[in-house]
């Protein structure tokens, strides 16, 4: 079973190591990530060809699981109306998110005319690694233009955003992550706040004024004022508020509009609208004859 | 031949660990192969293969967490390294043996890391624990216990050991 060898040099080189790396780490930690996570562009293309592999068998594998043990046709139907109900949902929050900016924008005379988001179309091929993160894994990386604090959303609403990219994949930190933050807002009252994942899976609308006349079921969506996010996109909605006497915030537990479990494809946003219409007005302001 | 199997290793943890693994989490807990893998390395090929072998599969599967790269390369690397050395002083390893010290050195990993996450409370660091790192290491070394006795049934296991 055992074999009696001990290489003491090997012992020796080991614990070197070790130290080196403690003491690299200690004294450069953001430059020894940095170089490491630079390095790690490459080796995300080789692992990338195993991990597609696979996430195309396990896909397929659901696809002909879902197609064969479930009623094909009611199945299928089902899932198309559930996708035009999804679509439908977005629409119908964009469109009365629209027309409460339209009613304020009316009264003002530099109305700039909306751009769309650019988007890029990711599959989900992975979750996180680790248990601690709440985290998925895109299809798509640096390659295709993806950078970190990127928005990931689905029709239905918002997914999470990017915090880590290699070559050929990137990592989504999910909107139900308790390190994750997005500046929210509630549809009805326009009462702003921030919103973060709670350790149970759900997430959390904090900081909201106290003389705020949120309720349950009230709609949050991106506030559009920091991030990657543009304004409007839908969060999840209210089902709890919490009120502490004292207290100078009232915070709301929100149920997320998007499964974030069955999560399969999702659209990452590359220039938000807030950007385009940004850098529109920059080049206004530039085209502008100085008085 | 070690370098492709090591490779082949490294290549095959990751759509394993992230892809396949979620379907056959219980509680939305899986495994962490990278640190089972890393410790049946060091204790089968000595500590300075167990910390190699580790920091790479550390750095390669935090290339796909949100977690910070630090942490993953030094529990992997550390859990290999000392793999190798108590594998050294025990004579007679059993599964059983095996799948108790992955559990101590997974929960000793976990609480380091539960204790690193910032912005927790105490009670929030406490349901961390209870629900992700201990349910994580009884998987570990249940893993690490199966994997350990399917090999010893199939190949003639040897290890490095002192005198």
């Amino acid at each position: 079973m055992a074999h009696s060898s001990s290489p003491y040099g090997a012992r020796r080189i080991a614990l070197a190591c070790f130290a080196f790396l403690l003491v690299a780490l200690f004294l450069f930690p953001s430059q020894i990530q940095g170089l490491l996570q630079y390095l790690g562009g490459p080796i995300g293309y080789a692992v990338g060809v195993p991990l597609e592999a696979i996430a195309s068998i396990d896909a397929g594998i659901a696809d002909r699981w879902e197609r064969y043990v479930a009623l094909q046709g009611v199945r299928e139907e089902n899932q198309q109306l559930r996708k035009e109900i999804e679509w439908l949902r977005g629409q119908h929050s964009q469109l009365r998110e629209s027309a409460a900016a339209t009613e304020r924008l009316t009264s003002l005379l530099h109305f700039k005319e909306q751009a769309l988001p650019t988007m890029i179309a990711a599959q989900v091929i992975g979750r996180d690694a680790t248990n601690r993160y709440r985290a998925i894994i895109l299809n798509k990386g640096e390659s295709d233009g993806i950078k970190p604090d990127m928005g990931v959303v689905t029709p239905a609403g918002v997914v999470g955003r990017i915090v880590k990219t290699t070559g050929a994949s990137s990592v989504v930190l999910l909107v139900t992550d308790p390190n994750n933050a997005i500046a929210g807002l509630i549809q009805r009252t326009r009462d702003e706040g921030i919103v973060q994942g709670t350790q149970q899976g759900l997430a959390q609308l904090k900081y909201i004024p106290l003389l705020s006349t949120l309720r349950d079921g009230d709609r949050v969506v991106t506030s559009g004022l920091i991030g990657d996010f543009p304004r409007g996109l839908v969060i999840g909605t209210i089902t709890r508020i919490d009120k502490e006497e004292g207290a100078l915030f009232q915070s709301a537990e929100i149920m997320p509009e998007v499964d974030i479990g069955r999560v399969e494809e999702v659209l990452v946003i590359q220039t938000s609208y807030g950007q385009s219409t940004k850098a529109g007005m920059e080049t206004d302001l530039r085209e502008k004859p100085a008085p | 031949m070690k370098f492709i199997f090591y490779v082949s290793l490294v290549l095959l943890l990751v759509p394993l660990q992230t892809t396949l693994l979620p379907h056959l989490s219980v509680w939305n807990i899986k495994p962490d192969l990278g640190l089972v893998a890393a410790a049946l390395v060091g204790l089968f090929a000595g500590e300075l293969e167990g910390l190699l072998v580790g920091l790479v599969i550390g750095w390669v599967l935090s290339l796909f967490s949100a977690g910070e790269l630090w942490l993953i390369l030094l529990t992997n690397g550390g859990v290999g390294l000392l793999a190798g050395f108590l594998g050294k002083q025990v004579s007679q390893l059993t599964s059983i043996s095996l799948g108790v010290g992955i559990l101590l050195v997974s929960l000793a990993t976990g609480l380091f890391a539960a204790m690193t996450f910032k912005g927790l409370d105490m009670s929030q660091t406490w349901w961390m624990v209870q629900s992700i790192v201990f349910p994580q290491a009884c998987f570990d070394g249940a893993v690490g216990a199966g994997f350990y006795w399917l090999l010893s049934r199939r190949f003639a296991l040897t290890r490095l050991r002192t005198e």
